[in-house]
């Protein structure tokens, strides 16, 4: 029963996922979300922050799994809370608009 | 489309909140990766530390803030020192002036046409008046030159201190007083002040008459002086002079060129020399027309008795037919030339002297 549940949900996500690639809005919120982060600095801070994680490495010994495990939690933080709601409604509605179909 | 209907319709809001805040975390981390993998690229390659400079270098190339330097923090005017060569006429011109220099030497402008105009005009009266050409040549030089107006003005003073005896060092000054052999002691240029006139309570009669042959003469109103220009002088008429040769030589002095008229049939070899070598000049006009004019001067000089333009203009005038009869069977190819010819010095003049 609980197997199944699981089951049911992960098909559900995979469903939502499938239907945000095809109907090309993954996209669109992707782009959305690189020119606001671009807009307000968040991208400037996090080169900022990738220097010095460099600059602690030293260049030779950078790989992109370093990076990828400083700066994701770092990014995630500084993500300002305007962007994020602003984001996360035009989510709900394109759930809404699919859940009512 | 079966699967999906059935998936989307058993969601509650707190589900699809969930699933809102992981899509929502999908993308962060995305933009995440995405920048992650453009900063490694950019390590790997070496341009990740392009944009910014080390300390040192951005105190050398700050932006400098001090009188008389540029934001560079050089001297901004060096540009003094410079200058251009004129493509035109190929001098060397200090970049100030070039462009005004330019400006006649290309000959454009309204001065340069007034130049031009005066040229045209000098090339004309070439053959009419010796010291009108002299002036405006002076001034031409002057505005030619690229100097400045100081030199103008140093200029225009030493010709006038020179102008009426000519440069007593100059070596056409020497020259005529080769031709006369020593003998005209009494004009000597150091015997007159330097001033623009010749105070003439001071002068024998002889130095007189040969100031009345040589020169204008008129008294000024003004500073009581002798006028020491040509006898073509513009400043005073022909009835002024006629009068002052009236005052000083009494009535019977008559302006030379009526004696001169007279006398054209007793050329002698040294003033028919003289009057080719005289021809040869005019035949070169070409030459600079200072050059030419302030030869002719010193040459008038040099005979320094009746000869003066103001005779050879007037016996022009009168189509020469008393005076070119004696010169025109040897000098036929020069018609044009002719009206110019010296007249022989009056007999009277020649007395005084020798």
């Amino acid at each position: 029963m609980v197997v199944s549940k699981m089951n049911k949900d992960a098909q559900m996500r995979a469903a939502i996922n499938q239907k945000l690639i095809e109907t090309g809005e993954r996209e669109r919120l992707k782009e959305l979300l690189r020119a606001k982060l671009i807009e307000c600095g968040w991208k400037d801070q996090l080169k900022a922050h990738c220097k010095e994680v460099i600059k602690e490495k030293g260049l030779e010994h950078v790989t992109v799994d370093d990076l990828v495990a400083e700066i994701t939690p770092k990014g995630r933080a500084l993500v300002p809370d305007s962007v994020k709601k602003e984001l996360l409604q035009r989510i709900r509605t394109f759930l809404a608009q699919h859940a009512s179909l | 489309m079966k699967m999906e209907e059935m998936s989307l319709s058993g969601l509650d809001n707190s589900k699809l909140e969930a699933i809102a805040q992981e899509i929502y975390a999908d993308l962060v981390e995305d933009s995440c990766l995405g920048f992650c993998f453009e900063v490694h690229r950019a390590v790997k390659c070496g341009y990740f530390f392009l944009d910014d400079t080390d300390p040192d270098s951005m105190k050398d190339f700050e932006i400098v803030d001090q009188p008389g330097l540029d934001i560079f923090g050089q001297v901004f005017n060096q540009w003094k020192s410079k200058e251009c060569v004129c493509p035109n006429c190929s001098r060397s011109i200090a970049a100030s002036r070039f462009a005004p220099h330019l400006e006649k030497c290309l000959g454009m402008g309204r001065n340069s046409s007034r130049i031009a105009n005066r040229r045209i005009a000098n090339s004309n009266n070439m053959n009419k008046s010796e010291s009108d050409q002299e002036d405006n040549d002076d001034i031409n030089d002057n505005d030619w030159s690229y100097g400045s107006e100081k030199k103008a003005k140093k200029r225009k003073s030493d010709k006038l201190w020179y102008l009426p005896f000519q440069n007593p060092n100059s070596p056409r000054r020497s020259k005529s007083l080769k031709h006369k052999n020593g003998e005209l002691s009494n004009s000597d240029p150091f015997k007159y002040n330097n001033s623009t006139g010749i105070s003439y309570e001071t002068l024998g009669p002889d130095e007189l008459r040969n100031l009345l042959t040589t020169q204008c003469g008129v008294i000024s109103e003004h500073t009581k002086k002798m006028c020491t220009r040509s006898l073509r002088c513009p400043q005073h008429t022909d009835e002024q002079r006629r009068a002052v040769r009236i005052y000083f030589l009494g009535p019977s002095a008559i302006l030379p060129e009526v004696e001169s008229s007279l006398d054209n049939d007793s050329f002698d070899m040294t003033d028919s020399q003289a009057l080719i070598s005289r021809l040869q000049w005019d035949g070169s006009s070409d030459l600079s027309p200072s050059d030419s004019g302030s030869s002719k001067t010193s040459e008038n000089q040099g005979w320094g008795l009746g000869t003066n333009s103001s005779e050879s203009r007037k016996t022009k005038k009168k189509k020469s037919h008393l005076s070119l009869v004696g010169t025109a069977s040897s000098l036929g190819s020069n018609k044009k030339k002719k009206p110019k010819p010296p007249a022989p010095p009056t007999p009277s003049i020649y007395d005084d002297i020798n």
